[in-house]
């Protein structure tokens, strides 16, 4: 085999200084799936956009084909043969998956666009390679699964050999990441090359036949997958082990907490999205939610903590009712909350870290008394959490838009914590965030069990619901279909055929 | 903001003003055949002059009178208007809000006997009921219909002219004078006189009043907290627990207090009566020295003051020179372009800091 690309002693510093990439070595070979792996901020997207012209090396070279290549923009990478594929898509929403596949360089007929060969086009590049589209659905209509292949395709139309896939699997569901992965291999069948950026180590195993592994911005191994185990891998991204392996005591279940029974809601659309859910939830246990994304998982969270009012049904915390009470009130009762997308409720960006960790008890003392506020003992509790919650940054005052993801999500682990919750309802608490910050997090979500504080896990990371949870339901279609107590005897086969409708426990209501 | 920062904000604020007013001066020399005379006019017009010719005297006070009256009126709605900026809600509603608190106090002066000050108070707290009324309905619109506040306030402007020039012409007009006006005010209901010889009146010390409470509510209450919040996040603000259609109405109404008392200014301190044609487009000035200010109202101060200066500045320019008002409209769009132009300038800070980190970073090697 020869090397497809080579990129030599690349190095970027940003003019803020940052260091991005120190003298990164990097060598994909042709007809490989090569994965760049790294905790968040190791470097991998900025050596990705560096190869596809997006960001110029401070120094070094890359070679292409054995000759040395300069790449000054996206359209010369695209000449090259090089093709990017976006952790953010873009595409057209209003616009058909074939008039996306084509927009740019679009078949033309006179004057005009030929639909008909844009469509034929989208065809037999979807028969090719694998890739199921409806080159006549508009994207705004189709499923994020679709719209990334939709995102495959165009890069293909462009004459991409080589193909940098971006996290691609990081808004999947696990059905639509086992599919990407067989159109991988497809791809890779047909003579391509993929270069396959992610921090799942599942993935890297599972995909790829080597890996490139990068840890502040250098290299810190290179090598075939089939000669490394998962826990090498982290080794080599963190520098020391991680324990995947969570210890925690046996469970000390005290007394119920949450009683959620009969839930029921219908979205706007009139599409019931939570049916006859019911489930207790008791001190000094995690329960994981598990399932497919979109059964119902968000529904539950947000109805639970009062951003979507139940359209039935009875919520109990501490015994008293809180259906259809405001979010501070059911924050009041004991509720804490990790909400499942920090960028949309978790933070506010353009305030400041100690305004983010107040934001729920801004109006009780010590931070206001007799009506009046005290940014001075905001700041104060800021420094305090920052220090528990080991969140970097400048200080309290710094705008919550400089921090990374995961201290960010440190910022809002610190928020509801502290907030002593009877209650902490953790969705997605780990998704987008680093090796190192994830650790954090499963230890405080135990820590705070350990304690006898209630905790409902939502997650749809298969693996962490199974190592944290004490007790896991599996919601399918809005229903709980079963709710399993977790321990060496529970398979994710098992789960699996819970979460694909396929097994339901008795007594569980069929519709 | 660091001291840094600091000076780079100051140095940033100065070069602006020296590149606006030399662009402005040399429209000016285009247009006019004693092109310094003009602008001499424009940058120390409203300044009084001390003069020691006759003993110490100072003269053309009424300048000086005529800068603080125009910023007091358009601090005021600076403040209206930076409460709602700081929330992110757009609302334009100030000149309908500013309009009805005039008329309200015209129908306290005119329509109620009492002493002074009692007249006086109840003539401003009309104007501030009004205005928060008038505030509270696109509030109420947008918090709970999610009504546009920018149609909603546009459109109530229009609505709030009519119900003015409605009362105006049919109930409150004196019918004895030849125009269009309603009687002088008694002398129970007018806001006191503070500069002889000016306007300048109790009401500036009531602005002052004003920016210390606004500074107060918005850094020092939980609602200026929630405020802050729901401008940054209004998601995240919901999801903190914070009731954020009660926070939207709310200030869309609270601003209302402001521009009805900066109404009430033009009716009980300048003009001593209602006229027809109040003003127009002087609610829009506020959104100016808002964005001057940065919806700070410390800054909103400065800005207001600023502002008044060049207005005053441009008025006595018409009239003691050749320059037509269109010229000195011009010229004071100019400036506060350059001014308000977020995006020039802070790129070049960027630059600027971006340029130094670099060196810093190569010489650390």
């Amino acid at each position: 085999m020869s090397a497809l690309v080579e990129m030599k002693q690349i190095s970027k510093v940003y003019p803020n200084g940052v260091v991005a990439n120190k003298n990164v070595d990097f060598a994909v070979e042709k007809g490989e799936i090569h994965a760049l792996v790294g905790e968040n901020g190791a470097g991998k997207s900025t050596l990705m956009k560096v190869l596809y012209g997006l960001e110029q090396p401070t120094h070094g070279e890359i070679w292409l084909k054995g000759a040395r290549v300069e790449i000054p923009n996206p359209h010369k990478a695209i000449d090259l043969g090089i093709g990017m594929v976006h952790q953010n898509f873009m595409l057209v929403p209003s616009f058909t998956i074939a008039e996306n596949i084509v927009l740019g360089s679009e078949p033309r007929k006179g004057r005009f666009v030929d639909r008909a060969q844009a469509i034929a086009a989208t065809e037999s590049l979807s028969k090719t390679y694998g890739l199921q589209v409806d080159p006549l659905a508009r994207i705004e209509s189709t499923p994020v699964g679709m719209r990334q292949r939709v995102e495959i395709l165009k890069t293909l139309y462009r004459g991409a050999d080589l193909l940098i896939l971006d996290e691609p699997t990081a808004v999947l569901t696990p059905q639509e990441t086992d599919e990407l992965f067989v159109a991988v291999r497809k791809l890779v069948d047909q003579g391509k090359t993929v270069i396959f950026i992610t921090h799942k180590l599942v993935e890297v195993k599972e995909i790829s036949d080597r890996v490139t592994v990068m840890r502040h911005g250098e290299v810190t191994g290179r090598v075939a997958t089939a000669d490394v185990t998962e826990a090498d891998i982290a080794r080599m991204m963190v520098g020391r082990a991680v324990f995947l392996q969570i210890d925690k005591p046996p469970v000390q279940r005290g007394r119920v907490v949450a009683e959620v029974r009969n839930l029921g809601y219908v979205a706007e659309t009139g599409r019931p999205m939570l049916r006859d859910v019911s489930f207790d939830v008791y001190a000094g246990e995690i329960l994981g939610v598990a399932g497919v994304e979109g059964n119902g998982q968000t529904e539950l969270v947000e109805v639970m903590t009062g951003l979507r009012p139940a359209t039935t049904g009875e919520i109990r915390i501490n015994g008293a009712p809180v259906q259809g009470q405001s979010a501070r009130r059911i924050r009041l009762s004991g509720v804490a909350h990790i909400p499942e997308d920090r960028l949309t409720n978790g933070v506010a960006l353009d305030a400041s870290i100690a305004e983010n960790l107040a934001v729920d008890r801004y109006n009780r003392p010590p931070f206001t008394r007799h009506g009046v506020l005290s940014p001075g003992k905001i700041k104060a509790q800021a420094m305090t959490l920052m220090q528990q919650f080991d969140i970097r940054a400048a200080g309290p005052d710094a705008p919550m838009r400089s921090l990374s993801g995961g201290n960010m999500q440190k910022v809002i682990v610190a928020r509801e914590f502290s907030a002593e919750p009877a209650l902490l309802i953790a969705a997605q608490p780990t998704r987008g965030v680093d090796i190192g910050a994830t650790e954090f997090v499963h230890n405080q979500l135990v820590g705070k069990r350990n304690e006898g504080r209630a905790v409902l896990l939502v997650s749809a990371d298969l693996a962490e619901v199974m190592s944290l949870s004490d007790r896991i339901a599996v919601m399918y279609k809005g229903e709980i279909v079963g709710i399993l107590e977790n321990g060496p005897h529970l398979t994710e086969e098992e789960l699996g055929l819970y979460m694909l409708g396929l097994k339901r426990q008795e007594g569980t209501r069929k519709v | 903001m660091t001291r840094q920062n600091a000076l780079i904000e100051a140095i940033r604020i100065v070069a602006v003003v020296v590149i606006a007013l030399t662009i402005g001066f040399v429209i000016t020399a285009i247009v006019s055949k004693e092109p310094v005379q003009a602008y001499t006019a424009l940058l120390t017009g409203p300044l009084p002059r001390i003069s020691f010719e006759n003993g110490f005297e100072i003269k053309n006070i009424n300048r000086f009178g005529n800068w603080m009256e125009e910023s007091t009126t358009l601090i005021l709605l600076g403040l209206a208007v930076s409460l709602v900026f700081k929330a992110r809600q757009f609302s334009l509603g100030a000149e309908g809000q500013m309009l009805l608190g005039a008329l309200a106090t015209t129908v306290v002066a005119l329509h109620i006997s009492a002493p002074f000050p009692l007249h006086l108070i109840l003539a401003l707290l009309a104007a501030m009921v009004v205005g928060f009324l008038w505030g509270l309905i696109p509030g109420m619109l947008k918090a709970y219909l999610s009504v546009d506040e920018i149609v909603s306030t546009l459109m109530l402007n229009v609505i709030a002219l009519q119900i003015f020039d409605l009362l105006l012409f049919n109930w409150l007009r004196d019918p004895t004078a030849g125009f269009i006006v309603t009687p002088l005010f008694p002398q129970s209901v007018l806001l006191p006189q503070m500069i002889p010889g000016t306007r300048v009146s109790l009401m500036s010390v009531l602005m002052l009043v004003a920016v210390v409470v606004v500074w107060f509510v918005m850094a020092r209450t939980p609602f200026g907290f929630e405020l802050k919040m729901l401008g940054a996040n209004r998601k995240f603000a919901e999801y903190g627990g914070i009731n954020t259609k009660r926070v939207i109405a709310l200030s869309m109404a609270v601003s209302g207090i402001l521009a009805g008392l900066a109404g009430a200014h033009l009716s009980l301190g300048l003009l001593k009566r209602l006229t027809i044609n109040l003003s127009p487009g002087l609610g829009f000035e506020g959104i100016v020295v808002a964005l001057l200010a940065r919806n700070d109202p410390r800054l909103v101060l400065a800005a207001g003051l600023f502002y008044g200066y060049l207005r005053t500045g441009a008025q006595i320019m018409e009239r003691s020179s050749d320059v037509t008002r269109e010229v000195v409209l011009i010229i004071q769009a100019i400036i506060i372009l350059l001014i308000t132009a977020e995006q020039l300038f802070p790129r070049f800070q960027q630059w600027w800091r971006a340029r130094r980190s670099s060196e810093v970073a190569i010489e650390r090697g």
